[in-house]
C-alpha cells in the first residue's frame, strides 16, 4: 500500500502511466479495427475465389438436362458429369459439391440432382444423397439466396458459417446458378469449403499487433522516464532541494538559472533565485535596521542621563541650609524631554530658581532646553534681575533659532537673608503661592512673550516678598494638561487641591501628593507631554544661622 | 483630532478650526499653511470650535504670524476663553491681533 501510494504522488509515475494507459486504449483500436478489416478482407477474397470455383465447376454441368437426369434419362451424360464433378471435388479441396432443383413456389424443398463428398477435407461426416433426394430447405436465409438466383439473376450467394455450434468447423457455401440454353436458372450448385485459413492467418496477425503494441509501450515509457528524469523530474528536484537548503541555512546557493531550456522551469529557477537573493537582502536590511535602532535606543537612553543630569537632581540638594527646603522633579514623555527646572545659589545670599517649556517634544525640544538652560544658568550667575537676564537669553535664542521654536520660563531670584523674590514670567504658567499657614493659590503675575519668539521683547520684574513658611510651587503646563481617556484636562483647580490636599508638607511631599493625583486622574492613559514641577519652601532668614561652620 | 476649514480668495485666507490644536495636529495646520499663505495679505483664523491650544499649535501661529508681518496682517477671532486664558499666559496676546 506504501508503494502505491508512494507512486501515486511521483509525478514520473503518473505520466508513465498515463502514458501506457493510452497506448493499451490505443492498441486495442488498432487491434479492433486491424482484425475487423482484415477478416472483411479475408471473407472477400474467400467469397471471389469461391465463386470462381463454383462458375468454373457449372460448366462441367448441362444445365437442359437436370429434369431429365431425374427422370432418369440421358443416364450416359450424367454418370460423365457425375465423375467429372467427383474429380472436381477431390481435386479443388472441397468438402461438398452439389446441384439441386429448386421448389420455386416457396423455396422451402429441393431434390438433389449431383452429391459428391469430400469429408479428407475438413474432416467431415456427411453421406453424399442420391439422385432424386428430397430435402426442406433448412432455413430463411438459404430460402432466400435461392430465390435471389431463381428470381433477381443474382450470379451467386455466399452462406458463411464460422464459429458454427453444431460441430462442424468454420466454412463458406458459394451458390451459383446453373444455367440452361436459354440462359435461366436451371439449377443451383453449391461448393462448401472450410474457411480455417481466416483464423490461421488472423492469429499471428494479431499476435503481431499486441506485441508491437506492447514493444511501443515499453519503448515509450523507457523514453519517458528517461526524458522526464532528465527534464523535469532532476530540475525540480533541484529546485526544491535548493529551496529546502535555503531555508535551513539561509545562505545564498548557486544559480539555478539554466538549469532548463523551458521556460516553465527556467522561470521557477529565477523565481527562486530572486526570491534568495530579496530574502537575504531584506534579512540583511532587517539587521541593519535592528543594529541601526539599537544604537539610537543607546545615543537616548545616553542622551536621557545627560539631560537627566544637567538639572540638579540629588536631594535635599542643600543639606547644610536650614533657610529654605526645595524639591523638583522632571518627567518627560520621551526619553527626553523639552522641560527643565534649575536652582541655583549665585552667591549665598541669592538663590535662583528657574523652569521652562520648550515648544514641541523629544530630540529637538530637548536639543533647544539645554541650549536655553546653559545660557540662562551662565547669564544669571554673572548677577543682575530677571528682566535683563529674560531680554539676554532672548536675544542669544532668537539669534540662533532656526527652527522657529520657543521657550517659556518663569525666572525668581530670591534674596535668602529678607525673603524677597524677585521674578520674571516670560509666557510660563502662573505660580502657585502659599503663605504661611495658608493654601496654595494661583499667583496671577505679569506675564511676557516667550523667549525666542520675537527679538525686542522686554521682561519686566515683579517682587514678592516671602515670610517664613510660604512655599512656592512652579510647574510646566504638562501638570494642568494632563489629559484623561475622555479627553477632560487634569486643570489648575485639581493640582491646586492636590497641593491643598496636605499643604503644610514639605516640597518633596507636595509634588508626590500633585503626581498621584495627576496618575490617578489619568487612569494610564498615555501622557504627550512632560511633566515638570519645582516647589520651594522658604523658611526664614535666620534658620540660615544653623549652618555651624558657616561665616557670615 | 482637529479640523481644518480654510477658504482662500482674493489674498484672503479664513481657516476655521475644531477641536484641538496640539502635538499631532500643529503639523497638518503648518503644512497647511505652507501651501496657502503665498500672496496671502489678509490672514484670519476662526477659532470659534477650538478647544485647546498647546505650545506646538503656539508655535504654528507664531510662525503664520512672522510670514503675515512680512506681507500683511493677521488676526484671530472667535477665540474661547480657555484660548485665550493660553495666548494671555504665554503673552501670545501682545504679539497676535486678538478680536
Amino acid at each position: 500500500m506504501d508503494r502505491l501510494r508512494k507512486l501515486r504522488s511521483s509525478m514520473a509515475a503518473n505520466i508513465i502511466g498515463a502514458i501506457l494507459a493510452l497506448l493499451a486504449i490505443f492498441g486495442l483500436i488498432v487491434s479492433v479495427f486491424g482484425f475487423v478489416s482484415f477478416t472483411d478482407a479475408f471473407k472477400n477474397e474467400y467469397t471471389v475465389s469461391t465463386y470462381h470455383m463454383a462458375d468454373t465447376a457449372t460448366t462441367l454441368v448441362n444445365g437442359d438436362h437436370l429434369d431429365a437426369y431425374l427422370r432418369g434419362e440421358e443416364t450416359e451424360e450424367y454418370e460423365r458429369t457425375r465423375s467429372y464433378l467427383d474429380i472436381y471435388c477431390k481435386r479443388m479441396n472441397v468438402s461438398i459439391i452439389y446441384v439441386i432443383e429448386v421448389d420455386r413456389s416457396d423455396y422451402g424443398r429441393f431434390v438433389s440432382v449431383f452429391n459428391h463428398v469430400n469429408n479428407a477435407v475438413d474432416d467431415t461426416s456427411y453421406t453424399a444423397w442420391e439422385l432424386g433426394h428430397e430435402r426442406e430447405t433448412t432455413n430463411d436465409e438459404y430460402r432466400q439466396k435461392y430465390q435471389a438466383i431463381y428470381e433477381q439473376g443474382s450470379p451467386y450467394e455466399t452462406v458463411y458459417r464460422i464459429r458454427t455450434n453444431d460441430g462442424l468447423h468454420s466454412h463458406i457455401t458459394t451458390m451459383v446458378p446453373v444455367k440452361n440454353s436459354s440462359g435461366d436458372a436451371a439449377g443451383i450448385l453449391c461448393i462448401q469449403r472450410p474457411v480455417r485459413e481466416i483464423y490461421d492467418a488472423r492469429r499471428p496477425y494479431l499476435r503481431s499487433i499486441v506485441f508491437s503494441t506492447l514493444l511501443l509501450s515499453l519503448l515509450a515509457s523507457v523514453f519517458a522516464v528517461g526524458y522526464l528524469r532528465v527534464h523535469l523530474v532532476t530540475p525540480i528536484r533541484r529546485v526544491s532541494d535548493e529551496a529546502a537548503r535555503f531555508a535551513r541555512e539561509g545562505t545564498k546557493g548557486e544559480d539555478l538559472e539554466g538549469i532548463s531550456p523551458y521556460k516553465e522551469l527556467s522561470g521557477l529557477a529565477a523565481s527562486i533565485d530572486k526570491m534568495e537573493t530579496d530574502t537575504l537582502r531584506y534579512m540583511e536590511n532587517l539587521s541593519t535596521a535592528a543594529a541601526e535602532k539599537e544604537r539610537i535606543g543607546f545615543e537616548l537612553s545616553l542622551a536621557s542621563r545627560i539631560q537627566a543630569a544637567s538639572i540638579p537632581s540629588e536631594f535635599p540638594a542643600f543639606p547644610e541650609r536650614k533657610d529654605f527646603d526645595i524639591y523638583g522633579v522632571m518627567d518627560p514623555a520621551r526619553d527626553v524631554g523639552g522641560d527643565f527646572y534649575n536652582f541655583f545659589l549665585v552667591d549665598d545670599d541669592h538663590l535662583a530658581l528657574a523652569i521652562g517649556d520648550v515648544s514641541g517634544k523629544g530630540i529637538p525640544a530637548s536639543l533647544f532646553m539645554m541650549v536655553t538652560n546653559i545660557i540662562l544658568t551662565d547669564r544669571t550667575r554673572m548677577g543682575g534681575g530677571p528682566g535683563e537676564i529674560l531680554d539676554y537669553v532672548n536675544r542669544e535664542i532668537c539669534a540662533h533659532n532656526s527652527a522657529e521654536m520657543f521657550v517659556t520660563i518663569w525666572l525668581g531670584i530670591l534674596e535668602l537673608s529678607t525673603g524677597r523674590l524677585t521674578a520674571s514670567n516670560a509666557g510660563h504658567e502662573y505660580p502657585a503661592l502659599m503663605r504661611a499657614g495658608g493654601a496654595f493659590a494661583l499667583y496671577k503675575d505679569k506675564h511676557a512673550f516667550v523667549i525666542g519668539g520675537m527679538e525686542g521683547v522686554r521682561y519686566r520684574e515683579y517682587e514678592l516678598k516671602l515670610s517664613p513658611g510660604d512655599k512656592l510651587f512652579v510647574y510646566t503646563d504638562g501638570v494642568p494638561e494632563a489629559t484623561a481617556a475622555d479627553e477632560t484636562m487634569f486643570g489648575t483647580e485639581r493640582m491646586l487641591a492636590a497641593l491643598n490636599e496636605d499643604a503644610q508638607a514639605a516640597p518633596e511631599r507636595l509634588l508626590r501628593n500633585v503626581r498621584r493625583a495627576v496618575d490617578g486622574f489619568v487612569q494610564g492613559t498615555e501622557q504627550f507631554d512632560d511633566l515638570t514641577m519645582l516647589c520651594i519652601e522658604y523658611r526664614g532668614g535666620s534658620a540660615r544661622t544653623d549652618e555651624p561652620t558657616r561665616e557670615e | 483630532m482637529l479640523n481644518i476649514i480654510k477658504t482662500v480668495e482674493n489674498g484672503k485666507a479664513v481657516f476655521t478650526l475644531e477641536g484641538r490644536l496640539d502635538t499631532t495636529t500643529a503639523s497638518a495646520l503648518e503644512k497647511e499653511l505652507a501651501e496657502s499663505l503665498e500672496g496671502v495679505s489678509e490672514l484670519c483664523f476662526d477659532f470659534a470650535g477650538l478647544d485647546y491650544i498647546s505650545s506646538a499649535g503656539l508655535r504654528v501661529l507664531l510662525a503664520a504670524q512672522k510670514t503675515m508681518n512680512r506681507q500683511g496682517e493677521m488676526k484671530i477671532v472667535h477665540a474661547g476663553e480657555i484660548v485665550r486664558e493660553v495666548f494671555d499666559v504665554t503673552g501670545f496676546s501682545d504679539i497676535l491681533t486678538i478680536v
